[in-house]
């Protein structure tokens, strides 16, 4: 045989070769591998670990691995089943009714069935248990159990975000087994006892030692076969990013679960391959400005006389719609990895609406403002502007705020405050004039609900800070909640989030970008911001 | 002798007394933490009910004061945790990182005091002696942080930067890492960034002490008697320097509890340290009242160890 | 007689037996022309004058001074005015030190933040003198129901160790910008140091009070107070100088500290400890924002602790 006719037999022989070497090793590094264990570090500490109470992300994220709910929400916004296998919806929205896996199980053995959800919706709209969750449930009128398998929730009146709610407000729904929470307190579960915390999620508690560490194992009963494949998963809390950075660069962490934005350009020229996700924001940095105080003196006192300074809607539309700059603060303190905003719900929130327009940067407009409100070379305003400091980049934009300010010829002092004295100040209505935070993340339009409705009554929410008085806005957030037709909605929403940015009453700057960061070796993970952590999908590939 | 051992008692109770009203000035409650979301004013006043927040101080006080005596020291108010419990699990995380500061501060002085002390008035007299100033003119948690920077960063994690791995035989948890290596690696550089600070002192004291003593009249005989200069020095003038180095060693663990605050919030160290800040920070005031108490307890019982060592050596001091 | 032939007396002033015999025979409040020159004092002046490291530490106290009275002379652009268009900017011309994240101008910052540091450090401990002295005085004199009045809540505050009783108390004053901010720090620190002075103080009076030329003044029937500020006083003034200089060092390593916590004086002022903090976690990418307020600190630390070494050296010979 010639070699010319051996020659492409040859080729042919070595490609299949190497195609046959090659595809079982590309398979291999894509298979999952099982065992390890994944070393988290948090910024700071976990509350408690009662996931019906204690407040914070950091518990949150525990609850999400520990604990399992009824279904979760992925980053494109569909639905997918946690515990709950399908689910339903009656024609008029009223009914919800969800068929549950037959194999979930507590962590005590008790079965995640019907009669368990029903105990934990209820659990969460006791007023005794005092759960932050529970005006999520107010459309709530009953569960039943239909059978062991099936359970029915009835609403008052139809909820458009019933699923998101359930799915990713907060924890979402834990749920939690009946025979533990009779057995073991509330001071049990919030104190992290590992008999006490149970769940039906990927991983039990073993053992929370506050300031030390946490330690969750897999549970081999968990309900999704092969999962997780994780052995163990370390939570421990470094709360310097310097520090932080230095146990990531050297391997000491596995996953940052919130990395500080200030430092995330540092984090990548130190750590070329490091895994840093972020998305759209879904968190609003925003400079609130408040609208009432106290008539009589008395805090919390539901009759309300105008802030002397902010009462004014001129003066709010001054200096927070004309007066900022938010492109000047993007790119200062995030290094333009945010989106300068106005509107009431970040870029990333489910049918959030662009309304920058509404609020350009104008000085001469803002000047021209406080000039009509009475204030100018002859009656200088002076205000101060608080802040707290949980994240560093906080006080950058208030920083660039006074700078701003002063430009328009208003004196902004600095007040910058540890997180829980700014906690007590602005819940316990006490006095301030302009904060700079960045609250909390939302998901839809409707959980900002508590944030931003009126202040009129002994049990209007004493998260919304301003304290504004117009119940127009609580109206727009009832029709918009109960609006299923999703055109319609959005309409209702558009015209709130306008309405919000007319009148004042919330005060975006940004979006607040959130990081995650993951070494090389760390895969798996699915980013869905902060609203959905979940580790049982993790593997470490080392 | 017993009255100076009564004595601690109304210190200690003087101390935690302060504390808890200081912690009761600070504008602002735990309440605010504990309820989160789910705060309302309802909640609020019921909450401060439910936890006695309400009471005048001096009632609350003495409830306090009531359980402790039951060996109750109370509980989180954010948590629930048993407050006793805690300060177990971390107290020797910071008791092994101020032993080790105070080996490391000797680690230095005792070298710088004898050449000081050998070589006096030299160049290398000068240098030792400026080599422990250095320590005592940086922020320990500046040091911290350029120890970190060369020694964990720096060489690719050689130590490691945070963490905690702990003393075998110390550890209480249930998932407890252990060991010798491990736990030496963890401990050296907040030890170094600790004690370093502590040296300039202790090498001054020593190094006037052993003085003293090289020009006094018992080591002059044995010189006389021919015996070599360098074993003179060690064995005689420095056996008898310590002694009152020793004591103020005892006093110097008031600026190293206080420093072991900054140097564990650096290196994320399970200690006591973060253990007072965070509770004083989250107004946590069952924790602040229990680390009060221990802080208190130990310093004092130092204290009168230092004092009656003092008053062991030179009988004239007479104590009031 | 010359006073160089008297063996100074175990006490820690360093006046002479003989001294004090010729100015009780004398007209009580005046010492003689010749003996003043001779004095302890001056003897003291001389020996610094030859002491290296004092003077190396005067210089750099000195120098502090100056660049501290001249800031906004010294200082080429504004420290709190942020450049949006120059963050980060690395050592050049236009930016001697570089800038930080808000584009500010570090040497600026460095230059104006001398003054934070040496106004909260001196300031501090002259608020800690003006009252401690005063009671140190009273309660060592008088003795009595004065004295344990006095020095109880003395141990009090000197039982809590340093860093624990400063944080409480910024925590409860609230830090805040600009000069109510500093004089937060600075009262914090002060309180803590009082007894500092105070028992000092009256460990001297103690020594002294039952000299035979106190009585006799107060035979004659010279008063009280006069007794105290003209003879008690400048028998305690070495160890209140010395202790005073080496107070300002630790108080400024305080400030700095309390700083990194987050618990010192608050932006835009510019702080050393501040910027230490703040810029630190830039240390990687940007070294020298953090390293340029570091080294300030470290230098002036260093300047009053060899100052006040020094000093101790010279006032009180029997350290050497």
């Amino acid at each position: 045989m010639t070699s010319r006719r051996l020659l492409p037999g040859l080729l042919l022989v070595v490609t299949a070769l190497a195609w046959l070497v090659a595809v079982p090793l590309r398979a291999e590094a894509q298979t999952p591998k099982r065992g390890g264990t994944l070393r988290v570090s948090y910024g700071n500490e976990v509350a408690g670990l009662d996931f019906h109470t204690s407040p914070g992300y950091e518990m949150m994220w525990v609850g999400m691995n520990v604990g399992c709910g009824l279904i979760n929400i992925t980053p494109d916004g569909k639905f997918v089943g946690d515990a709950a296998e399908s689910w339903q919806m009656s024609p008029d929205g009223l009914l919800y009714t969800f068929k549950l896996k037959k194999n979930v199980l507590f962590h005590d053995g008790t079965p995640a069935d019907a009669a368990a959800v029903k105990f934990s919706i209820e659990h969460i709209m006791d007023p005794a248990t005092k759960s932050g969750m529970r005006p999520f449930y107010d459309a709530v009128h009953s569960v039943e159990v239909l059978d062991s398998s099936t359970v029915q929730i009835r609403l008052k009146h139809p909820y458009a975000f019933m699923l998101h709610m359930l799915a990713g407000y907060r924890t979402g729904l834990v749920l939690y087994s009946p025979t533990a929470t009779q057995k073991y307190s509330v001071e049990d579960r919030k104190q992290g006892k590992p008999e006490a915390v149970v769940g039906c999620g990927p991983f039990k508690l073993v053992e929370w030692v506050k300031g030390s560490h946490l330690v969750m194992d897999r549970f081999d009963k968990y309900f999704e076969p092969g999962r997780p494949y994780l052995d163990r998963i370390m939570i421990r809390v470094i709360k310097d990013p310097v520090t932080e950075m230095a146990a990531f660069k050297n391997g000491e962490i596995d996953f940052i679960a919130s990395f500080s934005p200030d430092h995330v350009s540092t984090l990548k020229a130190q750590n070329p391959n490091a895994n840093v996700m972020t998305g759209k924001e879904t968190t609003p940095m925003v400079a609130q400005m408040k609208v009432t105080v106290p008539k009589d003196g008395k805090p919390m006192s539901t009759e309300r006389a105008p802030h002397p300074i902010f009462g004014d809607v001129r003066v709010r539309r001054a200096i927070g719609c004309y007066g900022l700059d938010r492109q000047e603060i993007v790119k200062i303190a995030f290094k333009g990895q945010a989106t300068p905003w106005v509107g009431m719900a970040p870029p990333g929130t489910l049918e959030s609406v662009n309304v920058n327009s509404m609020c350009p940067y104008d000085q001469t407009k803002a000047k021209a403002l406080l000039v009509e409100a009475g204030y100018g070379p002859s009656k200088p305003l002076t205000l101060e502007l608080m802040t707290n400091t949980e994240k560093s980049v906080f006080n950058v934009i208030a920083t660039v705020i006074k700078e701003q300010l002063a430009r328009i010829g208003v004196t902004a002092n600095i007040r910058l405050v540890d997180k829980v004295t700014w906690m007590n100040t602005t819940l316990q209505d006490g006095p301030w004039d302009m904060y700079v935070e960045d609250l909390l993340s939302l998901l839809t339009i409707d959980s900002n609900g508590y944030l931003s409705t009126a202040y009129v009554a002994k049990n209007s929410s004493a998260w919304s800070h301003p304290r504004h008085t117009d119940t127009k806005v609580d109206d727009y957030y009832a029709r918009y909640a109960r609006e299923m037709d999703a055109g319609k909605r959005k309409a209702i929403g558009k015209e709130l989030l306008e309405y919000m940015a007319d009148k004042m009453y919330w005060n975006t700057i940004s979006g607040s970008p959130f990081y995650m960061v993951a070494q090389p070796w760390t895969k798996g993970y699915v980013y869905n911001a902060e609203f959905e952590v979940h580790w049982d999908t993790v593997w470490l590939d080392k | 002798m017993l009255r100076r051992l009564l004595q601690i008692i109304p210190t200690i109770l003087g101390i935690t007394f302060v504390v808890f009203v200081m912690m009761r000035s600070i504008p602002g409650d735990p309440v605010v933490s504990l309820l989160g979301d789910a705060y309302n004013e309802e909640n609020a006043i019921k909450a401060r009910q439910d936890y006695g927040l309400d009471k005048p101080i001096l009632v609350q006080y003495f409830i306090w004061l009531g359980k402790l005596v039951q060996g109750d020291w109370g509980a989180s108010i954010l948590t629930g945790r048993p407050v006793l419990q805690d300060v177990l699990v971390r107290l020797p995380v910071t008791l092994e990182l101020i032993v080790l500061s105070m080996a490391v501060a000797l680690a230095i002085a005792i070298p710088a005091a004898i050449i000081g002390a050998l070589r006096q008035n030299t160049w290398a007299d000068y240098t030792a002696t400026s080599v422990a100033m250095i320590g005592v003119s940086v922020p320990e948690f500046f040091l911290g942080i350029l120890l970190l920077m060369v020694f964990s960063v720096g060489l690719g994690g050689f130590l490691p930067s945070s963490g905690w791995v702990y003393f075998p035989g110390t550890c209480q948890t249930v998932v407890c890492a252990a060991g010798l290596w491990g736990n030496t690696q963890h401990v050296l550089m907040p030890a170094v960034a600790l004690g370093v600070g502590r040296a300039a002192l202790l090498t001054r004291l020593l190094r006037a002490s052993m003085l003293e003593v090289i020009r006094s009249e018992y080591v002059t005989t044995a010189r006389a008697k021919g015996l070599s200069e360098r074993p003179v020095v060690l064995k005689h003038a420095l056996k008898n320097a310590l002694i009152p180095t020793v004591t103020v060693m005892g006093l110097q663990v008031g600026f190293l509890i206080g420093g072991a605050i900054v140097v564990e919030t650096l290196f994320a160290m399970p200690g006591l340290g973060t253990f007072g800040i965070d509770a004083i920070i989250a107004r946590d005031y069952q924790q602040v009242q229990g680390f009060a108490l221990i802080t208190a307890f130990a310093f004092v019982v130092i204290n009168l160890i230092v004092d009656l060592t003092y008053t062991f050596l030179d009988p004239r001091i007479r104590y009031a | 007689m010359s006073d160089d032939d008297a063996r100074p007396v175990r006490s820690i002033s360093g006046g002479s037996v003989q001294e004090a015999e010729l100015g009780a025979a004398r007209r009580v409040g005046w010492t003689a022309k010749r003996d003043r020159a001779d004095s302890p004092f001056a003897q003291g002046v001389r020996r610094l004058r030859r002491s290296t490291t004092a003077l190396v530490g005067a210089f750099i106290v000195a120098l502090l001074l100056v660049v501290a009275l001249f800031a906004d002379v010294l200082a080429p652009q504004s420290p709190i005015a942020s450049d949006q268009g120059h963050t980060f900017e690395r050592p050049s011309w236009s930016y001697p030190l570089g800038t930080d994240q808000l584009g500010r101008d570090m040497l600026s910052r460095v230059i104006h933040g001398s003054r934070i540091s040496l106004a909260v450090g001196v300031s501090s401990v002259l608020l800690a003198l003006f009252v401690g002295v005063p009671f140190g005085m009273i309660a060592g004199y008088y003795g009595g129901r004065a004295d344990t009045l006095i020095m109880r809540t003395m141990d009090l505050i000197l039982a809590f160790p340093i860093y624990l009783l400063a944080i409480i108390l910024m925590v409860i004053f609230a830090p805040t910008a600009g000069l109510i901010g500093t004089m937060k720090v600075t009262g914090a620190i002060a309180i803590v140091r009082i007894p500092i002075y105070a028992r000092l103080v009256r460990g001297s009076v103690l020594s002294i009070k039952e000299k035979e030329y106190i009585e006799a003044c107060r035979a004659v029937g010279v008063r009280d107070p006069w007794i105290l500020v003209r003879h008690v006083l400048p028998n305690c003034l070495a160890p209140i100088i010395v202790t005073t200089t080496l107070g300002i060092a630790t108080s400024i390593i305080v400030e700095a500290t309390l700083s990194f916590l987050g618990l010192g004086t608050q932006p835009p002022t510019p702080s050393w400890g501040w910027d230490l903090k703040a810029n630190v976690a830039f240390i990687q990418s940007n070294p020298w924002i953090s390293l340029f307020p570091g080294l300030a600190i470290f230098v002036t630390v260093l300047g009053f602790n060899l100052f006040g070494d020094g000093l101790r050296d010279a006032l009180d010979p029997r350290l050497k």
